[in-house]
């Protein structure tokens, strides 16, 4: 039977692994270690990673430290995959290094983990790549990597007075129209990687009206995107309109 | 866990919590977002991450044994670390954004300040006005800085596990090749060059 995670969340209820993976774990206790190390190197028949993690944890605790460091190793080879994923030699200035140092931290929050048992790797049990992905930005946030320009920045300033009628015309009818086009996962697939190519500034305003943000409201207790950027409402708004023709171009090129 | 606790939490385990909700709508963030003001861009940011999922490049990926291996001596190297070590690092309790701003303050970027933290620099090749300045910075003495500064790096701690390869020791470098390497821009070399004792 695994065992049951510590952590909580907010609302203060225990972490859970989702079903699938718990069904994992059962199903990989009734092998030996030396087939589960097989299955976990296999690239057929995917172990999950949040297993990886689970048997990992209890190789520590149970002091087989030969096989904890066989899974560790399969972890960083599928760990540094992922990242040479999310930050690519052409998206990112020193990328292998960046990569090198966000590996280099996690092995760092394993070996913490390992040490004082404070539970710092349950969310990767819950949902790998979710948990991943938050650290992943906690690091990148820290070490500051320069990403590499893929699209021109607009040549109007945050607070230019003037938003030509091509620009307005391509914000009202993205996105604004039917929200159920993001149902759609070639779309939606094309148009997370195109928002993903967006300046920051401008790939915050889209990631928040996308999540169902207002962008600006006068009554104070409404979270609004323009306090949360802590920007005024006109600065989001030309944002906005800056990126919705840029993923307007990007989208037109993919389709045509 | 009290609202006290929850401002306690630095910005990785912030985002991780964020991570592990069953899910990640208005809601949700709305919710972490009044919880923790301090991290608002961060959780931004990492909703947007989530949001948009991996994007692949294209490009052909490949993981070396080298690569694999360097995480494997970090590991190694911290958990092998005295419990007590963290009581003398004089960058222990900052957060990622106090950590940036100590680099600013100091007028140098993350990286350098990252090599300097992590002891990758030999420590009688610093200046000793900077380790004047970096001590100041972190309202630590001069010999605690410098006594922390002068342990061996991180990766050639105490080798407690055995390897299948066999590990190599990294050498440290001068500060003068850490200022030439950490992409700084020339003012800021020129500036910590015109440090040197």
């Amino acid at each position: 039977m695994p065992e049951p995670l510590k952590r909580k969340t907010l609302d203060g209820t225990l972490y859970v692994r989702p079903p699938e993976i718990e069904a994992w774990i059962k199903k990989l206790e009734t092998v030996d270690d030396v087939e589960r190390l097989r299955q976990f190197a296999a690239s057929v028949g995917h172990v999950p990673t949040e297993a990886l993690i689970y048997f990992m944890r209890t190789a520590w605790k149970n002091g087989a430290h030969g096989e904890f460091e066989k899974i560790f190793r399969i972890l960083m080879r599928r760990i540094g995959l992922s990242l040479c994923s999310a930050i690519s030699d052409s998206s990112m200035v020193n990328a292998r290094g960046i990569r090198d140092e966000i590996m280099g931290r996690f092995a760092e929050r394993i070996a913490k983990d390992c040490k004082v048992r404070t539970a710092l790797l349950d969310a990767f049990e819950v949902r790998f790549n979710m948990a991943f992905a938050a650290f992943r930005k906690s690091a990148l946030r820290q070490i500051g990597g320069s990403v590499v320009d893929t699209v021109p920045l607009g040549e109007d300033g945050d607070h230019g007075l003037e938003i030509s009628a091509e620009v307005e015309d391509a914000a009202a009818d993205f996105l604004s129209g039917d929200p159920s086009i993001l149902d759609d996962p070639a779309f939606r697939s094309e148009l997370m990687a195109a928002i993903n190519s967006l300046p920051d500034d401008q790939k915050k305003v889209i990631g928040l009206l996308i999540q169902g943000f207002q962008i600006d409201s006068k009554d104070e207790s409404v979270m609004s995107i323009a306090r949360i950027l802590q920007c005024d409402e006109r600065t989001v708004r030309n944002r906005r309109d800056r990126a919705y023709k840029t993923l307007k171009n990007i989208l037109q090129k993919e389709i045509a | 866990m009290t609202p006290h606790q929850h401002s306690k939490l630095d910005e990785e385990e912030v985002l991780l919590a964020y991570s592990a909700e069953h899910t990640h709508d208005h809601t949700t963030l709305e919710h972490y977002l009044r919880e923790y003001p301090d991290h608002a861009q961060a959780l931004v940011a990492c909703s947007i991450e989530l949001m948009v999922g991996e994007t692949h490049s294209g490009e052909i990926a490949e993981v070396s044994d080298e690569v694999v291996e360097r995480a494997w001596q970090r590991f190694q190297s911290a958990v092998s670390l005295p419990q007590g070590e963290s009581v003398a690092n004089p960058f222990a309790t900052l957060n990622p954004a106090a950590f940036k701003s100590l680099a600013k303050k100091l007028d140098i970027n993350n990286l350098l300040l990252i090599r300097i933290r992590d002891r990758t620099i030999d420590a009688t090749t610093i200046p000793l006005r900077f380790v004047q300045k970096l001590a100041t910075a972190l309202d630590a003495t001069s010999e605690v800085m410098m006594s922390y500064l002068s342990n061996p790096p991180a990766m050639v701690s105490e080798q407690r596990f055995r390897s299948s390869v066999k590990p190599a020791v990294t050498e440290q470098i001068t500060f003068s090749k850490a200022v030439e390497t950490s992409q700084l821009t020339q003012a800021q070399q020129d500036a910590l060059k015109a440090l040197q004792d």
